[in-house]
């Protein structure tokens, strides 16, 4: 998906975990997730390098569907639907 | 319904850069859905023994000791969880297990459950660690 497209998502959740370093965005992500409803979708905000990739893997494996990263001044949105 | 992969950590060590390893690891896991069993081991014992637990000072890091404050103080930068709120947390996460060694817990003067922070589920021999490892997808050596 494009910037505008991942943009334009309609998001469920959006939940802000710049404050922590790995783990703290995929447990955040983690707890989140479990808490909206298949095809909903979540967007995570990190300011952890590390979570561009271990978000999406950790999405893949669970069955749900990374979406993509849009990237902002010092932190990442990683977009993803529930599955 | 699949089952969970099982994690099975034995936790030598009770150094705060280590504990802190295990609690990243253990979070993993944990978001993983995984199903894990911690041993507490010989140094490790001591660490989860209440009274170790509550004593910042006790617990020293396994190596590069002389940097022990700047690596406390880059943890609250970061803000990272002490290893004590990693363990709590995996234990909300997911069906996580400390297991307190026996022989371990008599070493440092611990008897029962009661010695170790609440976290601890049972004091153990060692035939539970060794099916814990056989039985496990993931085996770690802390």
């Amino acid at each position: 998906m494009t910037k505008e497209e991942l943009q334009a998502l309609a998001v469920t959740k959006s939940v802000d975990a710049r404050g922590t370093a790995c783990p703290g965005p995929l447990l955040e992500a983690k707890k989140a997730i479990g808490t909206i409803n298949s095809g909903d979708i979540i967007e995570i905000l990190s300011a952890d390098e590390g979570t561009k990739k271990d978000i999406p893997k950790w999405a893949n494996k669970k069955g749900h569907e990374f979406l993509g990263i849009v990237e902002e001044p010092g932190y990442y949105k990683i977009y993803m639907k529930k599955n | 319904m699949e089952q969970n992969k099982k994690m099975c950590l034995a936790l030598f060590s009770g150094a705060l850069d280590k504990l802190t390893a295990a609690g990243v690891i253990l979070s993993g896991a944990a978001a993983d859905d995984m199903d894990i069993d911690v041993y507490i081991l010989l140094q490790a014992a001591r660490a989860f023994k209440k009274e170790i637990a509550s004593n910042k000072d006790e617990i020293k890091l396994a190596e590069n000791s002389h940097l022990r404050e700047e690596f406390i103080d880059s943890l609250k930068k970061l803000n990272v969880k002490e290893w004590q709120d990693f363990f709590k947390e995996v234990k909300e996460i997911t069906n996580a297990k400390f297991h307190i060694c026996g022989l371990a817990g008599k070493i440092w003067g611990g008897e029962t459950l009661e010695d170790f922070i609440d976290i601890s589920d049972d004091i153990v021999g060692i035939s539970e660690y060794i099916t814990a490892a056989q039985e496990a997808d993931i085996h770690l050596f802390i």
